[in-house]
């Protein structure tokens, strides 16, 4: 049985840093794990500092998915990343959900435990899609109460990240960072701040990408994802079928100056490249943020 | 509009497939290039068809004996009646091999090549076991009067036998229904497997399965021949310790 812990507690136990990167740089790369690469993992496991793992991929599972689980694990720390908490629907949260994700959280001792930001639920059912919220008052009291009810029950900080979208509802009243930051906030929570996505969004809406991250409380960007995008003609699609952007590389370049050194993952879903290519794609991350700390610290001596 | 209603209000514009909903600009924001109408089928849009995916990727040998377009259209029907009831994206063709078998025109045997798919995949997610039984630490004594506990990843099932043959590739005419046969599905290792069983180990199966004493579960090899009945009951149940089906014998 696993006890709940109070918010305090939840802080400490907030998602920590993964392990120093073997190759000094002060930024900590890593991936999503994605089953066609399984058998190659099971192999000869991954090259990263820190790998992602999609929690309802290994929630309640054994067989290959836990042997991969296990070998990463014991390799590097893991991430969990969930996509059907529906954090922000008004169906009741799941307990036998919650359950299984305390589980594996606690088993593999999870790096971190994130989710996304928005509502998949509807009438009982999951619609495994990330349906982005009205961004009122009424919806923020409504997230903040749920995330507490998430952390206390699994006695961790939850990291939220922004998800993609492309519509807005009238009824919003604040701006999506804003609701963002006032919600971890209030409720001890983390950011998982997808820079594709605030990318992508930006352009779907017309708001400004730089606003966003500087609208963002720094202390609580704790993990970065990064991921392509493509065109949908007249609007981006966020379909991680393809490598970043150059545009995202810079806004990437950007959230590091802003947040520092955060760790970071590639998440790659649709024309899966082989694991070598997602690597180089991580190192690709390690360089740019690197790259520009360096800078930085030249600047400011 | 309260959020409640919002998110109603949502969720059926993206998951109905009878097109756009009235009203719809004034809940959401669009662009004379992108009206909110346009904005909303992207979510409509990704949400059948990633479940499509989903049902394809697990369903794969149906969806090639069925062919790309009467697999679609099947499936939409069967997603827009059946919304997802489970937080993993693949359980969404639980009752997939049950609808095939109410499409008109769809033969039996193609629903049961969907029912070995559905538990093929049953099996690959299942959990592991917490122990494996051996034959080793069997209690004669106490043998007769025990009972099996069978590992998560096993499954068994009836079958016409062309559902067999499909999904290994080799399609031979489906002409009419054949006398089903026992099947059973079990993981070794990370491989699934699955083979056709003679129809009295599949009755003891389903037996034994079903809380039957390991005296019960031999009984059904009894054919007045004593020591050839032992010795084929033996066989078999020896044969389920060692593909390691069995968790306990309590």
């Amino acid at each position: 049985m696993h006890r709940a812990a109070g918010p305090q507690q939840a802080l400490s136990q907030a998602s920590q840093a993964p392990a120093a990167s073997p190759t000094g740089s002060p930024v900590r790369v890593g991936f999503g794990l994605r089953v066609p690469h399984y058998d190659v993992i099971l192999q000869r496991g991954v090259r990263a500092d820190f790998a992602e793992a999609v929690s309802e991929n290994f929630m309640g599972r054994g067989g290959r998915a836990r042997s991969v689980l296990e070998r990463v694990r014991g390799d590097m720390p893991v991430a969990l990343h969930g996509v059907s908490l529906s954090i922000g629907g008004v169906d009741p949260l799941h307990e036998a959900y919650l359950a299984e994700l305390s589980e594996l959280a606690t088993r593999i001792d999870a790096l971190s435990v994130s989710d996304h930001l928005c509502f998949g639920t509807f009438g009982g059912h999951y619609a495994h899609d990330l349906w982005p919220l009205p961004y009122t008052e009424e919806a923020l009291d409504h997230v903040v109460q749920r995330v507490v009810q998430v952390q206390e029950r699994l006695g961790r900080r939850l990291l939220l990240e922004n998800v993609s979208s492309y519509v807005e509802y009238r009824a919003s009243t604040l701006d999506e960072w804003e609701f963002l930051s006032e919600l971890v906030t209030r409720a001890d929570a983390g950011i998982l701040l997808d820079v594709n996505n605030v990318f992508v969004s930006a352009k779907n809406h017309g708001f400004s990408a730089l606003e966003y991250l500087r609208g963002l409380p720094r202390e609580r960007v704790q993990q970065i994802h990064l991921a392509g995008h493509s065109d949908g003609g007249g609007f981006l699609l966020d379909d991680h079928g393809s490598p970043v952007a150059e545009p995202v590389w810079q806004l990437y370049e950007q959230a590091i100056e802003c947040f520092g050194a955060v760790p970071t993952i590639i998440e790659w879903d649709e024309r899966l490249p082989e694991l070598d290519e997602l690597e180089l794609e991580a190192e690709r991350a390690r360089t740019r943020a690197s790259t520009r700390l360096a800078a930085n610290a030249a600047v400011a001596r | 509009m309260k959020l409640a209603e919002l998110q109603r209000y949502f969720a059926r514009a993206a998951t109905t497939g009878s097109g756009p909903l009235a009203g719809l600009e004034q809940v959401f924001l669009g662009t004379k290039s992108l009206p909110a109408s346009a904005r909303l089928a992207i979510y409509n849009r990704g949400y059948f068809y990633r479940l499509l995916d989903a049902l394809a990727s697990v369903f794969g040998e149906t969806k090639r004996v069925l062919g790309q377009a009467e697999f679609e259209r099947i499936g939409l029907a069967y997603l827009a009646e059946h919304p997802s009831e489970h937080a993993a994206l693949e359980r969404i063709g639980r009752g997939f091999a049950d609808q095939l078998r109410t499409v008109r025109g769809v033969p039996d045997a193609v629903a049961d090549l969907a029912a070995l798919e559905w538990a093929r995949l049953c099996v690959l997610v299942a959990p592991d076991p917490h122990t494996v039984a051996t034959a080793h630490g069997i209690e004669p004594v106490g043998f007769p009067s025990s009972r099996l506990r069978f590992v998560a990843a096993l499954r068994w099932l009836e079958l016409d036998p062309w559902a067999l043959s499909a999904f290994a590739g080799a399609d031979r005419t489906l002409s009419h229904p054949r006398t089903r046969q026992g099947v059973v599905v079990w993981r070794a290792g990370h491989l699934v497997r699955h083979e056709a069983l003679e129809a009295l180990e599949f009755q003891a199966l389903g037996s034994a399965a079903n809380g039957a004493s390991m005296s019960e579960v031999c009984a059904v090899f009894d054919s007045g021949a004593a020591t050839e009945d032992a010795q084929r009951a033996f066989r078999v149940v020896a044969g389920w310790f060692s593909r390691q089906w069995v968790e306990a014998l309590h």
